[in-house]
């Protein structure tokens, strides 16, 4: 067997099985047409180097054979733009739907470290798995598109039916907000922030200014708030220092008119934080007995369905403030990057 | 290879894709087989592998452009290729829409 019949034969292996006599017996006359013709100019047969380096020139049998297969994609180009966005909406929501599931079930149940390591560990695994879904059914899609191109035409999906009066408009997509602000409304925001602060001061002191009448029945019920909502309430009043304090330093130096997307995230952060420290108040306590020797037996019952209560719905408050502040971090830092990304061009 | 150089590898092969079809189509108004239309386009200046041609013939041949026929010549059985009646019709679609093509790039060097 000489070099070109090893060379046929190890095409061969990679042709499609139902042509591969076909094609081969057709290669067979070509190349030997060819080998002859050199053959015949050069008026000797071809030596072992260079009938080696003609072989080489066609190319590996792999590749050779590669090119008698029909053209094929697991999702091809007509069709991938629409798999690319599902897939990213996909994954998008399986990570949320996810992380609301696991966080509510794991403060539910009972809330510690290992739970959330094992939850965090399983995301990469539910992720593939999305993944591989939204893969296999455009996978499904190409191959039927590809094996009755008549029923289904690659231009119905390039031409969908769509009309340019239902392109969102710019406030539909969020643009308003990068209106810069004016400087009368800078003033404004640093003016009442500075009243909105002195008026949260005043709180403790005249809880009448934050409950109106209810304040009276605060003080003659057999109720009082738990220590917790002092160290929140301290918290609340140094988030709006933060704010205040920036918004006027932003006024000084003249800067109110750009984007404040690191004080609004640093905002949301300490907000978060409030709420936190507000949920794991300790033996999940937010309202006590002004007398629990007292008033235990008749009040008791009441002070632990009240408590009861806030937590059921700190849970909730607790795992959606969460997701949003994790939303909003990770469009923040989408934004930061594209924003390096065309700084550097 | 540099990405300059990789780039215009890439662009000069899309470029040469359509038009190899159309050459090969326009040398298939005489019947070949494998072997001799590879060097009649060589001939014109259009060299081409082995490796391309032989599976484009396929290729068209089962898109219904080109009918083929075994046939024993030179004590060797081969598979000659000339174009079928869609594929004459095609042929001058194509011709048509590459010169229109040509025209325009022409008029547009021209400006500048």
């Amino acid at each position: 067997m000489n070099l070109l019949d090893r060379y046929l034969l190890s095409v061969k292996k990679f042709l499609p099985w139902k042509r591969q006599d076909d094609i081969l017996a057709e290669l067979k006359a070509n190349l030997e047409s060819q080998l002859e013709e050199k053959e015949s100019d050069l008026g000797r047969p071809l030596t072992a180097e260079e009938m080696q380096e003609w072989l080489k020139h066609l190319g590996p049998p792999m590749v050779m054979a590669a090119r008698y297969q029909p053209q094929q994609y697991l999702i091809g180009p007509t069709i991938f733009p629409m798999y690319w966005w599902v897939m990213r909406l996909a994954l998008l929501w399986c990570l949320v739907i996810y992380s609301v599931v696991n966080a509510v079930t794991i403060v539910a149940s009972s809330p510690s470290g290992a739970a959330v390591f094992d939850a965090v560990l399983h995301a990469p695994g539910i992720l593939i798995i999305t993944a591989a879904w939204v893969t296999a059914v455009f996978a499904a899609i190409e191959y039927t598109m590809a094996r009755s191109p008549e029923k289904f035409p690659a231009k119905a999906v390039s031409q969908l039916d769509w009309s340019p009066g239902t392109l969102p408009t710019a406030e539909e997509v969020g643009c308003e907000g990068k209106r810069p602000r004016s400087h009368a409304h800078a003033v404004a925001e640093v003016v009442f922030g500075f009243l909105w602060l002195i008026w949260l001061l005043l709180i403790p002191n005249h809880p009448y200014l934050l409950m109106g009448p209810g304040a009276v029945y605060l003080r003659v019920s057999p109720y009082q708030l738990a220590p917790v909502w002092a160290q929140v309430f301290w918290c609340i009043v140094a988030l709006n220092v933060v704010q205040l304090g920036w918004r006027l330093i932003d006024l000084v130096r003249g800067n109110w008119q750009k984007s404040r997307a690191v004080q609004h995230m640093t905002v949301k952060t300490i907000g978060l934080i409030a709420t936190l420290i507000l949920f794991t108040a300790p033996h999940r306590v937010w309202v006590l007995l002004k007398h629990p020797l007292t008033d235990t037996a008749r009040y008791g019952a009441n002070v632990n369905s009240i408590n009861h209560a806030v937590y059921a719905a700190l849970l909730w408050v607790v795992a959606i403030s969460a997701m949003i502040w994790l939303w909003q971090i990770g469009q923040f830092g989408l934004d930061f990057c594209r924003k390096r990304v065309a700084a550097k061009k | 290879m540099t990405l300059p150089e990789n780039l215009f590898e890439n662009l000069r092969l899309e470029l040469r894709r359509g038009c190899l079809t159309l050459a090969v189509l326009a040398q298939l108004r005489q019947e070949h087989y494998g072997y001799t239309l590879r060097k009649a386009l060589a001939q014109h200046g259009l060299e081409i592998d082995e490796s391309t041609l032989y599976p484009l013939l396929r290729r068209l041949e089962s898109q219904g452009l080109l009918v083929s026929q075994w046939r024993e010549e030179e004590k060797r059985n081969k598979r000659f290729y000339r174009l079928s009646n869609d594929g004459e019709f095609l042929f001058v679609e194509l011709l048509h829409e590459w010169r229109e093509l040509n025209k325009s790039i022409h008029n547009i060097l021209e400006r500048h």
